[in-house]
């Protein structure tokens, strides 16, 4: 083995966090359970961010690997066994260490503790587990844990690893089995998705415990979340968000990650992408990943066939209405919440104050903009008591050109970048060994 | 008119409210609407208007409160204590804190709809209550994960906030169920007020104008050395080519850095 011995915990924590930061998971939503009296932690179900890196991102989670050593040889990490970059493991108490101290300065709001396969996957497993328990038991933490489940691993050790865990992900890695088979050799869909199930399962027997016994112990109690690489093979939009929709419905999961795909490897396998990762289509993923999870879309509304990208130009649900012109304009006073949630420019929580405000009388355009709702967008679309806010046509191209016109269409960072992201949306990006192997 | 000048905090606002009230009803005054609340000395003194000052008083705070949990509930009487906690300045040219929290509380207990009048935005009164609860909460909730605590050579976990909203009751709460068995210290250094915690205790807010500077110097033998990991962490987690720092001072604004260890060089 390549481990090298006698580093610091300092140098252990470089490497080790170097590795971990392609995982976008870093949230610690999903639970609320208040401080025990006695121990140290607690936890909101909203989560909370400690922290921003110089990328922008949120830090909530102490997010390291247990071990960059690995067996694997998936073709975009620079863990795969056949990269030359220096390896090491924390101990189990190094790991529980880090997260007490970091967690009574407020550093972090808990672990997110994932890993690279070291000698097989029950072993890397164990030693997760022994962790978390320590952890639990030994340190009375009582803080959020988010843990990955290793493909392969054991079900037992899962299930172990589950009644201490927060939140656990298998990681889906890439949309379709044929690109997980080109890239990531050594894993399959099957052995992602037998621990999702089996986590799935886990969490539903377990919530009928609860409902007999409310002190039984809990399972994975703010549910799974998983991740996919954006842009590292070619799969449309259409194809990334009908996976992710069948995951939400079939495996019940809290959340899907989407992660802008970053060449690490430099393997020339792999998309160079010289524009850097496509940010820009990660946004749009998200937002409609929101539009499925919060208002009720359904991913062949927004995709099809014929259509099977997002436009970036538009976020999607804008470009949803434009072409559902038909619906359009909803009169204020009277739309039901459903309706009002489809309107661009309104919001979740300004449909639930329009249609609480509105008990109390007619809103007008002034009070829709004191709730919340953003008139620059949402004046195509409404009326006030029969009135639209200025005449305006209800014509496509007209609406559609007044809102990319709208600079904020393109979230301010990304379009400080200078637009660089955009060129990378034409899907002709370079894609060569898929294609290669696409035309034998 | 008469407008009730009372000290800008959760009680004397409240005790404005009380005395505001008790006035109205000793003088036959036929409607709320000749009276106001001030809850700072008015720039200049109005004509035909009488001040009067309010002397703050924990024993009429309290039966105010009493009387919105028990009529309003404890949601209406949370969103009225953020407000109370905010900072006035939240938007210029906007009615006085005191005064729209008087106006709300009495739209509430007069309307049959009660506590649900919370959501009757159009409402100047209301809407200005609502702006300044979301503005203060919003600020303590980001509190809640941008304080930093050092650890003193006594053991003893310290932080310095300098929040534009009165923060320190939410957080001392938070973190009083956080860490039960610490000992910890929030110091606001704008307002003088520290949260003190002792382990197993419950938590007091205090005056802090006379605290001790240098001993809150003295970090324990391995503080250094965990500031240097969390660094570390920090620095190893961005990833280079998304940096985008924009969006980062978007996300954590400015004027929260100088109290966060990761942060505060960067400035
Ligand atoms: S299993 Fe694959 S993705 Fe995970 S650390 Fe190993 S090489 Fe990387």
């Amino acid at each position: 083995m390549r481990i090298q011995q006698n580093m610091t915990l300092m140098e252990k924590l470089s490497i080790l966090s170097t590795a971990a930061k392609y995982d976008v998971a870093c949230t610690s939503s999903g639970v609320d359970r208040s401080g025990n009296k006695k121990g140290i932690g607690n936890s909101v179900a909203p989560g909370c961010c400690h922290s921003f890196s110089a990328d922008g991102r949120c830090i909530s989670l102490l997010k390291i690997l247990f071990t960059n050593e690995c067996i694997f040889n998936c073709a975009y990490c620079q863990n795969n066994c056949h990269s030359d970059v220096p390896r090491t493991a924390f101990t189990p108490d190094e790991v529980c260490t880090l997260t007490m101290e970091f967690y009574r300065r407020n550093y972090i709001e808990g672990l997110f503790l994932s890993s690279g396969i070291m000698i097989s996957p029950n072993y890397t497993m164990e030693l997760i587990y022994e962790t978390l328990s320590r952890l639990r038991n030994v340190h009375q933490f009582n803080g959020y844990i988010h843990v990955k489940a290793i493909p392969g691993a054991d079900p037992l050790l899962v299930e172990k690893t589950g009644y201490l865990a927060d939140r656990m992900s298998v990681n889906l890695e890439l949309p379709t089995s044929d690109s997980l088979k080109k890239l990531a050799p050594c894993k399959s869909r099957s052995t992602i998705l037998k621990p999702m199930r089996q986590i799935q399962n886990g969490i539903t027997v377990n919530k009928n415990e609860l409902t007999v016994y409310k002190k039984a112990p809990r399972f994975v109690p703010a549910g799974q979340s998983t991740q996919m690489i954006i842009g590292a093979t070619p799969e449309h939009d259409y194809q990334i968000m009908s996976v992710a929709e069948s995951l939400y419905q079939k495996f019940q999961l809290k959340r899907v990650f989407y992660s802008a795909f970053v060449n690490v490897t430099g393997n020339t396998n792999l998309p160079m992408l010289p524009g850097g990762p496509p940010l820009l289509r990660e946004h749009r993923l998200y937002q409609a990943d929101w539009l499925l999870r919060y208002y009720h879309f359904k991913v062949d509304e927004l995709l099809s066939e014929e259509r099977p990208d997002f436009n970036v130009f538009l976020d999607p649900k804008c470009d949803w209405a434009l072409r559902h012109l038909e619906n359009f304009p909803v009169e204020i006073r009277t739309a039901d919440y459903y309706t009002l949630l489809r309107v661009p420019g309104i919001g979740a929580k300004s449909a639930q104050r329009i249609v609480k405000a509105r008990k109390n009388g007619t809103l007008d355009f002034s009070d829709l903009k004191k709730i919340g709702v953003v008139l620059k967008r949402a004046l195509y679309f409404i009326t006030c008591s029969g009135r639209m806010m200025y005449p305006t046509k209800l014509n496509e191209d007209y609406i559609c050109r007044q809102l990319m016109s709208d600079r904020n269409m393109v979230p301010k960072d990304i379009r400080e970048e200078g637009y660089r992201q955009l060129s990378l949306f034409d899907t002709t990006a370079e894609f060569p060994a898929l294609q290669q192997a696409g035309s034998r | 008119m008469y407008l009730f000048i009372c000290e800008d905090s959760p009680d004397g606002i409240l005790t404005g409210v009380y005395d505001a009230w008790s006035y109205k009803i000793a003088n036959h005054i036929k409607t709320h609407d000749e009276i106001g609340l001030l809850s700072a000395e008015p720039y200049s003194r109005r004509l035909f208007c009488e001040y009067i000052p309010v002397t703050v008083s924990s024993e009429k705070a309290a039966k105010v409160r009493h009387t919105i949990c028990k009529n309003l509930g404890a949601e209406f009487y949370e969103e009225i204590l953020n407000a109370t906690l905010a900072s006035d300045s939240c938007g210029k040219n906007q009615m006085d804190k005191a005064d729209a929290i008087y106006k709300t509380i009495v739209i509430a207990l007069s309307s049959p709809d009660g506590a649900k009048v919370l959501n009757y935005l159009n409402e100047p009164c209301i809407h200005r209550v609502f702006t300044l609860s979301r503005a203060a909460f919003n600020e303590s909730h980001h509190l809640t994960g941008f304080v930093r605590f050092t650890e003193l050579e006594n053991g003893v976990l310290f932080s310095v906030i300098h929040p534009k909203n009165n923060a320190l009751p939410h957080l001392a709460e938070h973190f009083t169920d956080r860490f039960p068995m610490e000992n910890f210290i929030i110091y606001d250094e704008n307002r003088k007020i520290a949260a003190i915690h002792s382990a197993g205790k419950n938590f007091m807010l205090a005056d802090a104008s006379d605290l001790n500077q240098s001993l809150l110097r003295q970090y324990s033998e391995k503080e250094e050395a965990f500031q240097k990991l969390w660094l570390a962490f920090f620095e190893n987690i961005a990833i280079k080519a998304r940096i985008n720092s924009k969006l980062q001072a978007q996300n954590v604004p400015k004027r929260f850095w100088k109290d966060m260890t990761e942060l505060k060089d960067r400035l």
